[in-house]
């Protein structure tokens, strides 16, 4: 008997229960989208912060010098810089097996890492000689690193290329380089010199500090100056949220225990900042979205209590409880609430793949979860929709009959 | 005749005409805020990404190669070329186009130094410690002509530099100084302790005031006001690098184009818009023997990130309209649906179709008018409120966002109102007056 009511009273006002459905599926899908959106872009956004560069470094422990050039100034009030000796040296560095022992942390999918040393270097230009600071890399890595670096010529992709070097745009406007020309570089003086020969493979244009480098492979710098199986620092690049970082920053210094392994605060903090807006914006659009379909369903039950009138005299004038009533009209709500929900939910689906699809050309993952929570929201919407129809408890089935 | 129809209906039936209303409201005052947020949300995000810090770095043209790793020059004092601060208050002062956009700068001098003796103790063994001074301004109140003053200084431009708990800033005017923790480390320097710098002339002897966390390599150097360090280095009033923070406009097809190449026409559209690029060209024409570079790291980066979050933005604001439309679409139908008996009656005294539809749409595009207007006037507040509590500043109305959104609600109300309308002319006029 219930059930045949319940029928009944969705089959006779369809036109008007169809109406809060499509308000409550539209906002069903929005919500879906918004919330699988809002679960993916933490992990989207903050893989275009990669594009940063690298967001940890590893340095041999913070009680050592991170600073590897040592520049003197005399008593005389003279001041003159020269490159550090072996022994000077030597404490501050970390041996090559580092970044091997990053890369093969379990889990370190994803990492990416590369090591430098950085040493100074003269090269002769004319008559005199020019300091340069030389920097030792894995250039297949570091290049992946700084995808900002904007190279004229060739770029060199692989770490065993021993013959040919980038150098800065600085560098190559002091020096007159041009791809393809050569470079001297000489180490240390007198008989502990040592010389290198290099190719200008590309002329590197970063605006930051590799402008007045020379960038090379790592075992170039090593052996010229001496350094075999040493490097100064590790750039590691973490993908992840923030709290994904965290941990692997976490495993990181366990794996390496001595050496200081300290996130970069300059992009951590701009990565959090924006994360948490992003967050914030989504919040508040979802909030907007369901006062407004809550409104539309109040609108629409509104109209439908008004209708319902001559009904629900009947109704209490053939003897019928107001409670039983209220309940077919709440299960009214309810399976409106349900249904918006679901549909809504399917049409999420597509427009949280349409959304991936612009604003970050990959389709979002759809996750099941959300599914239950926004169809318990639906209903909730729904029957808090349904308040209108509590004015019908004050319906006299006397008034309603005679017609007014 | 029309006014009186519409009239009487808005009298008979306040309760409903409030309900669609409200609901027209309630959606075009989300179109608005959503709209009004996402057009400022360039800007917005622009100004999050100076968290970023620097993005522009203006050195001496004409300059020996720096000896630079991390934020740290290790060039001797007697190399190189450098900058007047003197010039300095012209990027923001009236003359200079992108004033408003330069969000903060900090000039600086790095020194090598000596610091054997550390005044209430010996070196560590009796070694020298060699390290870098950098002078600076931290939070520096710059006189920029008209009686106006701009504060500037690495607070702005390295927003993430962190002095470790129980120590504060040195002032800009007096002796003091903040060491970096690896140096503090290493030299086993505490806050309170004294710096003696050896120099010839005048040696200022500098208080240790806090403890520097950069995660940079300014972890290992001192910090000190930059006229200190134009003292050690025997150059009064001078700067060797700038570092400049600038609320810029991602790069589009138009920005990355060399400029060399551009038409004229092109070129103005270009110098005037606040690409990163054309902000360097114009400090570069403002400041005199400089050359402006933006730092590719930032820039690109900031470029891509924004283009990537503006899109995500637009979309989920489209989102958002689409579920407003449709919401508020389904309560106009209502409106249209409940006065089916209306529509028979009109029909019954000889009304036409076109008659009868004129009227309810009128209807509709008056509400329409009342409810986007309410709601436009709600969304600008919506909108303030959304962005102070996001962003923590508010967004400026957009006065543009009134016709459209006015368009947007009748629009809306009219093929809401179309569908349940077409419904209605093809019904006999007796059966439903009959109440079938």
């Amino acid at each position: 008997m219930f059930w045949r009511i319940l029928g009944q009273l969705l089959r006779s006002s369809r036109g008007r229960l169809a109406v809060a459905l499509i308000a409550l599926a539209s906002g069903a899908a929005v919500t879906t989208a918004l919330i699988n959106l809002n679960l993916d872009a933490e992990s989207k956004v903050s893989a275009e912060f990669r594009t940063l560069g690298a967001n940890v470094v590893v340095l041999p422990h913070a009680n050592a010098s991170t600073s590897i050039i040592e520049v003197k100034q005399s008593s005389a009030g003279q001041v003159d810089s020269k490159a550090p000796d072996k022994d000077q040296l030597a404490a501050p560095l970390m041996n090559n097996s580092v970044v091997n022992r990053i890369q093969a942390l379990p889990s370190s999918e994803g990492i990416v890492s590369a090591p430098i040393l950085y040493i100074v270097a003269n090269v002769p230009s004319g008559e005199a000689s020019q300091q340069v600071i030389v920097a030792g890399t894995w250039l297949d890595r570091a290049t992946q690193l700084a995808p900002w670096w904007k190279v004229a010529g060739d770029t060199i992709t692989d770490r065993s290329d021993l013959s040919r070097c980038l150098v800065g745009r600085s560098v190559a406007q002091q020096l007159n380089l041009a791809p393809g020309s050569s470079i001297e570089l000489n180490y240390g003086d007198g008989a502990a010199n040592r010389n290198a020969s290099l190719t200008v493979a590309g002329i590197i244009n970063s605006g930051g500090q590799e402008d007045s480098q020379i960038i090379t492979n790592l075992p170039v710098v090593q052996t010229l100056a001496g350094l075999e199986g040493r490097i100064g620092l590790v750039q590691v690049s973490i993908p992840g949220t923030p709290t994904e970082i965290e941990s692997a920053i976490a495993r990181i210094s366990a794996a390496l225990p001595g050496l200081d392994v300290r996130p970069v605060p300059q992009i951590a903090q701009a990565e959090g900042r924006l994360l948490d807006r992003i967050r914030g914006l989504i919040f508040f659009m979802v909030t907007l979205i369901l006062v407004l379909t809550g409104l539309c369903v109040f609108a629409s039950m509104a109209a439908l209590a008004m209708e319902r009138r001559p009904d629900v005299g009947l109704m209490k004038a053939i003897g019928g409880p107001m409670s039983r009533v209220v309940r077919l009209f709440l299960t009214e709500a309810g399976t409106l609430g349900l249904a918006g929900g679901l549909l809504g939910y399917v049409a999420g689906i597509f427009l949280s793949r349409w959304i991936g699809q612009r604003a970050f050309n990959v389709a979002i993952s759809v996750r099941p979860e959300v599914l239950p929570l926004v169809v318990a929201l639906m209903v909730a919407e729904s029957l808090a929709g349904a308040l209108p129809l509590r004015l019908l408890s004050h319906v006299r089935p006397a008034e309603i009959l005679r017609g007014e | 005749m029309f006014l009186r129809i519409v009239t009487e209906s808005f009298a008979r039936t306040p309760r409903r005409k409030l309900l669609t209303g409200a609901a027209l409201a309630m959606g075009m005052a989300v179109a608005t805020a959503t709209l009004t947020i996402a057009l400022n949300v360039g800007d917005r995000l622009s100004a999050e990404f100076r968290t970023l810090g620097a993005n522009l770095l203006v050195t001496p043209k004409a300059d020996t190669l720096p000896l630079q790793v991390g934020g740290v020059d290790y060039r001797p004092v007697n190399a190189g070329a450098y900058l007047p601060v003197d010039e300095l208050p012209k990027l923001k002062a009236e003359g200079f186009f992108w004033r408003n956009n330069i969000k903060g700068f900090a000039p600086f001098l790095d020194v090598p130094l000596d610091v054997t003796d550390l005044a209430n103790r010996e070196g560590p063994a009796g070694k020298g410690l060699l390290v870098t001074l950098i002078g600076t301004w931290v939070h520096h109140r710059l006189e920029i002509g008209n009686g106006e003053s701009f504060e500037t200084g690495v607070a702005f431009t390295n927003p993430w530099w962190r002095i470790k708990n129980g120590g504060r800033w040195f002032e800009e005017d007096a002796d003091g100084c903040v060491v970096g923790e690896s140096f503090a480390l290493r030299a086993h320097i505490n806050v309170g302790d004294t710096i003696v710098t050896r120099n010839d002339g005048e040696a200022p002897q500098l208080r240790v005031t806090g403890v520097l966390s950069s995660g940079g390599a300014e972890d290992d150097a001192i910090l000190a006001p930059l006229f200190i360090a134009q003292k050690l280095a025997g150059e009064p009033g001078k700067f060797r690098r700038l570092m400049v923070s600038a609320v810029v406009k991602p790069d589009d097809a138009l920005g990355r184009r060399d400029p060399a190449t551009l038409t004229p026409d092109q070129y103005e559209r270009w110098y005037c818009s606040a690409y990163i690029g054309s902000i360097a060209t114009r400090i570069e024409g403002t400041l005199p023997g400089v050359e402006a570079r933006p730092i590719r790291q930032i820039a690109e980066g900031e470029g891509k990130i924004l283009g990537r979050i503006s899109a995500l933005l637009w979309v989920v604001t489209l989102a958002a309209l689409i579920a407003a439309g449709l919401a508020v679409g389904a309560t106009a139908a209502t409106s249209v649906l409940e006065r089916q008996k209306e529509v028979g009656l009109m029909k019954a005294l000889g009304a036409s179709n076109v008659l009868v539809g004129t009227f309810f749409l009128g209807e509709q595009i008056l509400l329409a008018l009342i409810g986007g207007g309410l709601g436009y006037s709600g969304g600008v507040f919506l909108a303030r409120w959304l962005s102070l509590s996001v962003f923590g500043v508010t967004s400026p109305a957009r006065v543009v966002l009134l016709p459209v959104t006015l368009g947007l609600a009748i629009l809306i109300s009219v093929i809401g109102s179309l569908i349940p309308l077409r419904r209605a002319s093809r019904f006999e006029p007796a059966p439903i007056l009959r109440g079938e």
